[in-house]
């Protein structure tokens, strides 16, 4: 293991990938080139010759159809709704469910369609953000592949039919089961906080008290749950207020990434990384790989995930001598260090702290977790608990099996599966499809017609939860309504829909089944209270109480702290993709073309693996490894990450589906899986690590397409780069920053700047943005808002390995320090919008210029694809349609897909160059709303797409003319600085310095002091 | 062997080389010029209806104002075609004679089935150019400057250009264009003094400083 004092010292480079680092040989031939290889190609598919032709024929046809455009029918309302004004966006509240966890937002329909999902900015767990996931809903929703209706399987495959044949094999299935109370009918439901769902559960049992019910998810909370019955003798939830902590330990857990409060957790910790507001926190992260916390961390020790909880028992003796007035063990090794260090800054801040740990870990650790909590006086400030919505209930592991084995038996005659997809993502030894086939009516309700739909008798499409009724709750048990912004696309229904017309032959609406929940969890009854909720979006006051709970000591029953793998060998680490998440969004392109935080991989999943396990398994970057567990083996590419804990494997899931649709491959179709699908490995005894793994090198290499090394230029810039990445990410400790405070302003000393051209005076507004590097924990929720907002396309894997990915916005993730264990700068870079833009210099045709608020406009209808400005672009922020990406816009299949687009942003067409404009429709809208009502536009009026979404409130827009807004607070600050301010482009988006708050006994040194890279050179 | 071939009766035809350049060039001029410019194409555009509604009868005859039907056009980018409703509103309380009988069949329909008009775009942008009416019209930019006399047109057809350099000659000098605020949407307005006095004054009053910048209307 490498040193933790290293971690935070480094030695001030950084570097993008290992094969820079090195100075690879392939990292060279990548930088000799000046576009990557195919990067130059002509389009593929169409000849010349043919193009020419084909041109010919179409301008043929052009003349003949006249020099007017089409002839364009305006269709308006025969009774237009009261106070719909058309064309104009309405913003609805709305609420889903992911993974049992309801998440609050706000939709934007234009014209009855909706087009983009914000967070619902009154709800205390989304407070106006979203991720990832949600913003990539609207993808989803229009997606053609959702287009499968009822489906019957038969001999021959399967063929369309309807809800009423549906309804009534169904019905008459239940009729047969009724008639034994139920028995033979079991119901396999993906976890979900509707308590419509749950009041429609019990009805169910009532009915039908033999009929079986049963939960499962591929990752679930089941040892946060059994860990609390060890802690508290009873299952409860902690919410932390991540805000009042100053020291934060993350034992293998990622409370800013893959929790279902983490919008909230990320607002609350991001607020406290502000050194001029108050004190900093101090955060802890022990992980196998990097998780988005272990990206934000003060301290990270790569740790295999089986060794924590030998971590987590050191950590509780360590405070509990502390505690007690005693001096801890003294050890010297890093680990130890750490254990020390951490346990007396824990026990410094006592009831200031907070230690967290991850659902990966087993039940012991978190009973540990809670013990200290309660010791250092944390619970009830930093943690309080809640009730559970559905204690009780058996592990989803359990369940799963149980079902399983009772579909083998023949105990089931009829299975319904209620959303999720077990037939993909069920443990592999739990062999759920083979028992499926075992079962003779079976019904799978589902969005897409997916494996599991294909195994089951009949797939019945689910209704997306933008065109349903339902009901959620939150992380936090606040309660919100799911209202439809429009009719279902496709005839499906939704899970409760279903469960109502089982119990009754003509069941009340979903509206109806919605409302009446709403009344039974104390929403009122008046209608008056049900419109309020939802407008709102919420109902106030609904979450759970705060429990009183009492840690019992350690019982002798507990099972010992001890560490689940071995020192030697290796172990496996099954993750959640930050992506297509458990596999559920495998058919979104958004998603799938999202680089991964860390990796940058596109388009892939990948075996990560640190460098030095690396070497000691012969693997290479982008070799094919065989990983093999209990006789089953898959290839899989390797990607060496640096940090990742020696001895570790980390895999994400979700890849590799064989029934996901055009995008995320199809056997039907002939469609290619994306990745390889990893759950093949995991089994009911190893759902987060495995460490009976056997991994060889196989023949091969695969490219992975990472656009991480995108837009590198040449080596003599390449290596001036190097040297200055240091002052493209200005970073340094709380310590140093508050000893130097200008610091930023010394990194870079530039002679006195003088202009080639006249600069432009700005009297009115003066449009300008900050990123705070402190606050970004580089989540990536930003880049899919943009794509949704601004009609960005896909390209596709190939065309991302040759560079020619269409983001607006990038986010940089640079390492620092020693490979085995660095750490990581991320910096998200868009368009600067330099008032002195070298850009536009060069464009032939003036299809970019300068607007009078300082914007750098792109005219597309004049731009004639030089790509000049892209090359002088010092940033790489243009992109260029090498292709007309909606091309498939004019298959019939797509039709429905041109409602997904923003219809306030124009569709660029091939050979058009774009980049990000600060969302200039709705600085435009916001202006022309402020000047008809005859009032400037005041602060927070316009938020921009990434703005909006940003969990973190990294990212401030707004007026730089306006002193009081806070851009220009921002840019006043000292952390602000302009990257390369340098070259006189006066950008006007600026970057806030990331400060970090090491502890001074782990090597607080400043990451970057006056004398060591001070830039005294200029 | 390799020398080309050029035939003799080229060099009697060098003389006229010149003439056929200076013909082709003034030809494509008018072509391309003239035969595609807006002027040509779009102005006096003016397709047929589904249903034969007459602005100069409702606008014209009757002096209906313009936002009576156009309800949006003050407060959103789309003065919005009005809901077969909008006709109702009248139509359904009048005598009813063969004539109308028959004009409004379609109308009748619309109203019974639920299902639009489909009326014919006339005034059509590019879709890269984004108009809003309200922005104009709340800043005193008569109906009449883009749409013509539509109180005087049976059919209505396109009155001006809608070219960008049509566009841009109004966003350089609006004063021609701008009337009280009041007086928006009548058709027969004309000022009481000196229409370039007026509308610099207007443009003084209303703080009129119409942007050229391509993200006003490209985005």
């Amino acid at each position: 293991m490498s040193s933790v004092e290293r971690n935070t010292k480094g030695d001030g480079r950084y570097w993008r990938s290992l094969n820079e680092l090195a100075d690879a040989p392939e990292f060279r031939r990548h930088l000799e080139r000046e576009f990557p290889a195919g990067g130059d190609s002509p389009p593929a598919g169409v000849s010349r010759r043919r193009w020419l032709q084909l041109m010919g024929a179409s301008m043929a046809l052009g003349a003949a159809s006249g020099c007017r455009w089409e002839r364009e029918e305006i269709r308006p309302f025969v009774k237009r709704p009261e106070g719909h004004v058309p064309g104009v966006p309405e913003r609805y509240a709305t609420a889903y469910d992911l993974s049992g966890t309801g998440r609050s937002l706000t939709v934007t329909a234009f014209d009855g369609r909706p087009i983009k999902v914000e967070g619902n900015a009154n709800h205390p767990m989304s407070l106006g953000a979203t991720d990832a996931w949600a913003q990539a809903a609207i993808l989803e929703f229009y997606d053609p592949d959702r287009n499968a209706r009822v489906l019957l399987r038969e001999q021959a495959g399967q063929r369309a039919a309807s809800w009423d044949e549906a309804l009534s094999c169904l019905r008459a299935a239940i009729g047969t089961a009724r008639e034994a109370g139920g028995a033979g009918l079991a119901i396999l439901a993906e976890p979900d906080s509707s308590p419509t769902r749950a009041r429609l559960q019990v009805r169910l049992r009532e009915a039908l008290p033999a009929a079986t019910w049963f939960e499962y998810a591929p990752f679930s909370d089941d040892q946060c749950r059994a860990g609390a019955v060890l802690a508290f003798g009873r299952g409860a939830r902690s919410q932390y207020r991540l805000g009042e902590a100053d020291v934060i330990a993350c034992l293998d857990a990622d409370p800013l990434g893959h929790h279902p409060a983490a919008l909230r957790h990320a607002r609350d910790f991001a607020a406290r990384r502000d050194p001029d507001r108050g004190p900093m926190n101090r955060l802890y992260v022990v992980e196998a790989g990097y998780s988005t916390t272990g990206v934000c961390a003060d301290h990270r020790l790569p740790l295999r995930a089986g060794h924590v909880p030998t971590l987590a028992s050191a950590l509780e003796q360590a405070v509990t001598v502390l505690l007690d007035g005693k001096s801890p063990a003294a050890g010297d090794t890093d680990r130890d260090r750490f254990v020390r260090v951490l346990a007396s800054d824990l026990v410094e801040h006592r009831g200031m702290g907070l230690v967290v740990a991850g659902p990966n870990q087993p039940a012991a650790v978190h009973a540990a977790v809670h013990r200290m909590n309660q010791a250092l006086r944390n619970a009830g400030k930093t943690v309080v608990y809640t009730a559970l919505p559905d204690e009780g209930r058996p592990t989803h592991v359990d369940a799963i099996g149980q079902l399983a084995q009772a579909m083998r038996d023949g105990q089931v005659k009829t299975l319904l599966v209620l959303g999720g997809n077990p037939v993909f993502d069920a443990p592999a030894d739990v062999a759920f499809a083979s028992a499926l086939a075992r079962v003779p009516e079976s019904f799978h309700l589902g969005v897409y017609n997916d494996e599991t739909s294909r195994a089951c008798r009949w797939h019945l499409p689910r209704a997306h939860f933008l065109e349903s009724w339902g009901d959620v709750r939150a992380y936090d048990g606040t309660y919100s309504v799911t209202q439809p912004i429009i009719a279902p696309l496709y005839g499906g229904k939704s899970a409760i829909e279903l469960l109502a017309a089982l119990l009754e032959e003509n069941p009340p609406g979903p509206r109806q089944l919605v409302r009446e929940t709403f009344q039974a969890v104390g929403g009122g009854a008046s209608e008056a209270d049900w419109r309020r909720t939802l407008h709102d979006g919420l109902l106030p006051e609904s979450g759970g109480r705060p429990l009183e709970l009492f840690a019992q000591p350690r019982s002798a029953s507990e099972p010992e702290l001890a560490a689940t793998s071995g020192d030697g060998g290796f172990e496996l680490v099954f993750c959640l993709d930050p992506a297509v998440h458990d596999g559920r969004f495998a058919n979104n392109g958004w998603l799938q073309e999202l680089p991964d935080p860390l990796t940058k991989i596109t388009w892939d999943n990948a075996v990560l693996v640190g460098p030095a396990t690396a070497e000691r398994l012969g693997i290479v970057h982008e070799s094919l490894a065989t990983l093999a567990r209990g006789g089953r083996s898959l290839d899989i590419a390797a990607y060496v990450l640096p940090g990742v804990a020696e001895g570790s494997l980390m895999v994400t899931v979700g890849y590799g589906r064989t029934a996901a649709g055009h995008v995320g491959g199809d056997t039907v179709l002939g469609v290619e899986s994306v990745g390889v699908d990893t759950y093949a490995l995991r089994t009911a005894e190893a759902m987060s690590v495995a460490t009976d793994v056997a991994v060889s090198v196989a023949k091969g290499r695969y490219r992975l397409a990472t656009t991480q090394d995108h837009h590198a230029i040449d080596r003599v810039g390449a290596a001036g780069r190097d040297a200055r990445v240091g002052q493209l990410v200005r970073a340094t400790t709380e310590e140093h920053y508050r000893q130097h405070p200008e610091f930023v302003e010394h990194v870079v000393h530039t002679p006195e700047l003088k202009s080639l051209w006249a600069e432009k005076a700005y009297d009115g507004h003066r449009w300008g943005m900050t990123i705070d590097l402190s606050k970004c924990t580089g989540c990536s929720a930003c880049v899919v808002a943009c794509q949704a907002e601004n009609n960005v396309p896909i390209v596709g894997k190939r065309e991302t390995m040759r560079g020619r990915e269409m983001h607006w916005l990038r986010i940089d993730r640079y390492f620092e320090g020693a490979p085995e264990d660095p750490s990581v700068a991320i910096q998200p870079v868009a368009c600067h919008q330099c008032e002195l833009a070298p850009c536009e210099q060069v464009c032939p045709v003036a299809a970019t210029v300068h607007s009078a608020e300082g914007l750098n406009d792109m005219a597309y209808n004049r731009c004639i694809g030089t790509r000049y400005c892209a090359n002088n672009c010092p940033y790489k922020v243009r992109r260029f349609n090498y292709f007309n990406w909606h091309k498939d816009l004019k298959d019939a299949r797509n039709e429905v897909v041109k409602l997904m687009y923003n219809p306030d942003v124009t569709i660029r067409h091939r050979g058009v160059m774009e980049k990000c404009t600060y969302c200039v429709q709705r600085i435009q809208a916001a202006k022309i709303e402020a000047k008809n009502a005859g009032r400037a536009v005041g602060e927070g009026e316009i938020q921009v797409a990434c703005q909006q979404v940003c969990p973190a409130q990294a990212i401030a827009f707004g007026d730089l003319a306006d002193e009081t807004s806070a851009v220009a607070a921002g840019q006043r600050s000292n952390r602000a600085y302009a990257l390369l301010a340098e070259l006189n482009i006066k950008p006007r988006t600026e970057y806030l310095a990331r400060i970090r708050n090491p502890h001074p006994l782990l090597g607080g040194t400043p990451e970057l002091s006056d004398d060591e890279r001070s830039g005294h050179t200029g | 062997m390799n020398e080309t071939y050029i035939p003799r009766w080229l060099d009697r035809a060098k003389p006229f080389l010149g003439v056929g350049a200076a013909v082709g060039t003034v030809y494509l001029i008018v072509v391309v010029g003239f035969g595609a410019a807006p002027r040509t194409t779009d102005v006096g555009y003016s397709p047929v209806q589904p249903v034969e509604f007459s602005h100069a009868l409702h606008a014209g005859q009757y002096g209906m104002d313009c936002r009576f039907c156009h309800t949006t056009v003050e407060g959103a980018a789309h003065a919005a075609v009005p809901p077969t409703a909008t006709c109702m509103n009248c139509h359904t309380t009048m005598a009813a004679d063969e004539v109308r009988g028959k004009k409004l069949k379609l109308v009748r329909e619309s109203y019974q089935t639920g299902r639009s008009l489909p009326w014919v775009r006339v005034h059509d942008l590019p879709d890269y150019v984004f108009f809003d009416h309200s922005a104009h019209v709340a800043r005193g930019v008569g109906c009449v400057s883009c749409h013509g006399r539509v109180d005087q047109m049976e059919r209505v057809w396109q009155h001006e250009t809608l070219s960008m350099a049509w566009c841009l000659d109004c966003h350089r000098n609006p004063e021609r264009h701008l009337r009280p605020k009041g007086s928006v949407t009548k058709h027969d307005w004309e000022p009481d003094e000196d229409p370039e006095q007026l509308g610099r004054r207007l443009r003084q009053e209303y703080r009129i400083n119409p942007s050229t910048d391509c993200s006003t209307c490209h985005r």
